[in-house]
């Protein structure tokens, strides 16, 4: 069993991380930079290393820091949470080299599915669907008149260097498809010094639908389900649930195998959740793997009884999947809502500062994960996530009651937060009757009368 | 009744566990020409085993006199060369930038560190061959 962990990374994974340590017996080491100094996992990890000046780059995205933290702390594994080094093979490597456990899966597995054209292979190898699209770049209108009729409209022309949304363009018809195939390239050239487009079939009002992976060092993998993020603002999920309301117990074992399939394929060890697109007609999509713990992790972990974080770290000290996690089952319903420091009536303008007053809320099936309190000075070098609000309830119905009630508990002053925003969302009649696709939160946000997108 | 205080074991560890009971953190009684004051250490004093500054202080917490050299790595901190070579740097010797103070270990290399300032050293503020965090104090100058 892992002995002495080092945490990197911070906020409330490294107190989920630090929680779980506890919880196992193992001695948690966590790093921080100078803006950190009072946050929580400092304070409750059992040993504590400064590693650097506040901004990202001059401490937690530091290796070498963390590797020397490691190495002064003794610390037998490094568990890298969720964004920073996570899913950067080249630490998994060093990690490795310096006989440092990194709880994770292998830097071949990272590496191969990072790379978003080559994980798409993969998926196809598996026998994973992935949307319909070129084979490789499109350099002529003709061809892209041909791939578009082979695949069928909608089609999207998208930049093969591209990023935030730029050097795209959706096509319905033949005339824009055209026009769409120069100005994506033109746009692509100009931005990114890089012309070339694929094309890919434009999935309509898609659901974003993720499946928790778990796989041990001796090659058992299951999967604990779905979680639906639909309700996304610019990409940024803001509410995640478990089960998804659209989900079929027959849709549900065949994207379950073929995650599982996929993990499989590139012998995938630790936690990892592969991302879906589906469409109404139940049509779903590989689109992307994430080979670390996600964020929303939580309401898997309350639907079906399992503590993944503590799993993570049987599995990195060589233990075998245990038998409740082999024959886990979904239970009841879950629900997420990632309380961020924005100010939701203000373009969600980051709004750093010290909270206050802090009264999280409690009672039944509501779970809190956050390392805020009362007197917090939140930092502004980092992400704006500042608590997870987790309920847990035997319907949907009632996790949506429970989560307004949770909402309309949670006191934070002193700075502004988007409970608001989804308190309202939770009255909403479409999220209610369980229809929202991506397109959900920015229709609601663009209603007349509404605070702006 | 005894003019010598009896200082009664048995007493004390039953106030002992009061105090663990109730979560009290202090506790002081004066009887009798006896007086007994008894303290428990806050909770979450994490073992901060690297001279972490305290929660609620910015990095520099110890407000002893001069300015400090810090260390701008995490790493093992040695005061010399090698363990026969003589430490690089003596209490009151002048410094400039380029002076080579201490060496630190991090990840089997070993860095030389300079001054970055010019002054005298007035303490030397870290252990040979303990390990040191981003910014813990190396030395003191004026």
């Amino acid at each position: 069993m892992i002995k002495r962990l080092l945490i990197a990374n911070r906020g409330e994974i490294a107190l989920r991380i630090i929680r779980a340590c506890k919880e196992l017996g193992i001695r948690s080491i966590a790093v921080y930079s100078e803006a950190d100094v009072q946050s929580l996992h400092v304070q409750l990890a059992d040993e504590a290393i400064c590693i650097g000046a506040a901004p990202s780059s001059q401490s937690y995205l530091k290796i070498d820091r963390i590797i020397s933290a490691a190495e002064i702390a003794d610390a037998d594994a490094i568990h890298p949470g969720y964004g920073f080094l996570a899913e950067n093979a080249h630490f998994a490597e060093v990690c490795a080299s310096c006989k440092i456990k990194f709880v994770g899966p292998s830097p071949e597995a990272i590496r191969l599915m990072g790379d978003k054209n080559m994980a798409r292979q993969q998926a196809i190898k598996a026998g994973v669907p992935v949307t319909p699209g070129s084979d490789g770049i499109i350099e002529t209108e003709g061809e892209a008149l041909r791939v578009a009729r082979k695949i069928g409209f909608p089609v999207m022309v998208k930049a093969v260097a591209g990023g935030g949304g730029r050097g795209m363009r959706v096509a319905h018809n033949e005339v824009t498809l055209v026009k769409g195939f120069h100005s994506a390239r033109t746009e692509a050239d100009k931005a990114f010094g890089n012309p070339a487009v694929y094309i890919e079939k434009f999935v309509q009002n898609p659901h974003h639908i993720e499946f928790q992976l778990i796989a041990d060092s001796q090659g058992n993998v299951v999967h604990l389900g779905e979680r639906d993020c639909s309700v996304q603002r610019r990409n940024q999920k803001i509410i995640e649930e478990c089960p998804s309301p659209i989900m079929t117990d027959k849709l549900r074992k065949k994207m379950g195998e073929a995650s599982v399939a996929l993990a499989k394929a590139v012998n995938y060890e630790n936690a990892g959740t592969i991302e879906f697109l589906v469409d109404d007609d139940g049509n779903f999509y590989f689109m992307e793997m994430n080979t670390r713990i996600q964020v929303e992790h939580p309401i898997t972990e309350e639907v079906y009884g399992v503590d993944l974080v503590k799993q993570q770290l049987q599995i990195a000290s060589g233990q075998p999947l245990s038998h409740h996690v082999l024959n886990a089952v979904p239970r009841h319903h879950s629900i997420e809502c990632r309380i961020n420091a924005e100010d939701p009536d203000n373009n969600f303008c980051p709004s750093p500062g010290t909270i206050s007053l802090y009264y999280a809320p409690g009672g039944r099936g509501v779970r809190i994960d956050s390392h805020a309190y009362a007197g917090y000075p939140i930092p502004p070098n980092y992400d704006s996530m500042i608590a997870k609000l987790i309920v847990h309830a035997s319907t949907r119905e009632q996790a949506i009651a429970r989560m307004r009630r949770a909402l309309g508990e949670y006191m934070i002053s002193g700075i502004k937060t988007t409970i608001p925003l989804q308190l309202e969302i939770m009255k909403n009649k479409d999220f209610i009757a369980g229809k929202y696709d991506t397109g959900f939160l920015e229709r609601m946000l663009a209603e007349p009368g509404k605070p702006k997108k | 009744m005894k003019k010598e205080t009896n200082v009664d074991l048995k007493e004390i560890k039953a106030l002992i566990d009061l105090m663990q009971k109730n979560g009290l953190t202090a506790f002081e009684l004066e009887k009798d020409g006896f007086r007994i004051s008894l303290a428990k250490e806050a909770a979450y004093q994490s073992g901060m085993a690297y001279a972490a500054p305290a929660p609620a202080a910015a990095p520099a917490a110890a407000a002893p006199s001069g300015k400090e050299i810090a260390s701008p790595m995490v790493g093992t901190f040695y005061s010399a060369a090698s363990p026969e070579a003589p430490a690089f740097i003596t209490v009151g010797q002048k410094v400039t930038p380029d002076t080579v103070v201490c060496i630190i270990e991090a990840m089997k290399v070993m860095n030389e560190i300079k001054a970055e300032v010019a002054g005298t050293i007035t303490e030397i503020a870290a252990e040979n061959g303990q390990p040191v965090q981003f910014g813990q104090a190396l030395f003191r100058y004026k």
